[in-house]
């Protein structure tokens, strides 16, 4: 990052409007199922029979267990590693990060390179909820808006993206738009 | 497995003005693990005290996809089984949700209206730890079925 640091980020400004995933849809690692379902549900302690009766599921017109709509985008995460990729695991130190992460800002082409990384905001709309056996991926990735920002946290800029997340059947289930803020902190930048 | 079974809030019970939780949500560094497990984001922020200080925060702290969930427990709680969600709106996060702290998530009903044939009521909710709004407040749009098994 140069010291005019905002003028690294302009070709990301510039691109503001591009798909980044050219509508290609990236599907998550695995099918909803009710195993993964009970561990989303325990540490929110989320007990509506829905997400493990398949028959009071079935009573409300659901074909069968239902996912909670916000674990939606948690079914649409790549896996992290599968046969034939290389380790994540390189360095044995204790606060050491994966070689790879399917969802830190690794994968933007552009601007500069930032290791700091978190979600400032989310607005969801969902057309319905997953139910067991089905699976889901992000369709799509544009990017909304760009603006480069100093914080307490270090330099960085507000990153705003939409994306749908549709079924391996096509249906859309719901339509995201998430900010980020992507940033060198302040420790690393000094 | 039995299901738990409460009594199903209709929309004509319900009346604008009226409050849902407060949920507390104690936050050890424990749950946010069993969270990180469950949720699949395993960015070290959120279960590793040293890397997210050093990431310029001043502590590990809760997720995006456990507040978003956190939200949805508390709605889902108010609609019951046969109540959708149709949309999270507003969902900011303003000041982080730190290991160590307990967040509170409430709301309060602003609105109900028919549209078409659907009973629909909005929720606005917010997550809070002490007095400080920690995410939010934003909006939850739901559904409720009517008396008699309308929509």
């Amino acid at each position: 990052m140069t010291d005019n640091w905002r003028d690294d980020w302009q070709p990301v400004i510039d691109a503001v409007g591009r798909d980044f995933a050219d509508g290609s849809t990236a599907f998550g690692a695995d099918p909803v199922e009710i195993g993964t379902i009970r561990r989303f549900v325990e540490p929110l302690e989320l007990d509506s029979p829905l997400h493990y009766d398949a028959e009071v599921a079935r009573s409300h017109g659901y074909a069968d267990v239902v996912a909670p709509y916000t674990q939606a985008m948690s079914y649409s995460i790549p896996a992290m590693w599968k046969p034939g990729d290389a380790t994540l695991y390189c360095d044995p130190a204790p606060d050491a990060q994966p070689a790879r992460s399917p969802i830190n800002n690794d994968d933007m082409p552009l601007g500069p390179k930032t290791t700091g990384f978190f979600a400032t905001d989310i607005e969801l709309d969902f057309v319905r909820p997953l139910v067991v056996g089905e699976r889901v991926g992000r369709r799509g990735n544009t990017l909304m808006s760009c603006t480069p920002k100093e914080t307490s946290m270090g330099r960085g800029a507000f990153l705003t993206w939409q994306s749908e997340l549709v079924t391996d059947s096509g249906d859309i289930v719901a339509y995201v738009r998430t900010g980020t803020y992507a940033y060198v902190p302040r420790e690393e930048a000094s | 497995m039995t299901a738990l079974v409460s009594r199903q809030r209709t929309y004509e019970e319900i009346s604008v003005g009226d409050e849902l939780g407060p949920v507390e949500f104690p936050l050890p560094i424990y749950r946010l693990v069993v969270a990180a497990g469950g949720n699949r984001d395993f960015n070290s922020i959120h279960h590793n005290r040293s890397y997210a200080r050093a990431s310029g925060a001043p502590d590990a702290y809760a997720s995006t996809f456990f507040l978003l969930g956190t939200w949805e427990r508390l709605a889902r709680d108010f609609v019951g089984s046969a109540g959708t969600i149709r949309a999270i709106r507003g969902f900011r996060m303003r000041k982080f949700n730190l290991v160590g702290s307990t967040m509170t998530v409430s709301g309060r009903v602003t609105a109900k209206r028919m549209e078409g044939d659907e009973p629909v009521v909005v929720l606005e909710v917010s997550c809070q730890v002490g007095s400080d709004v920690t995410v939010g407040p934003g909006e939850v749009v739901v559904t409720l079925p009517l008396t008699g098994g309308g929509s």
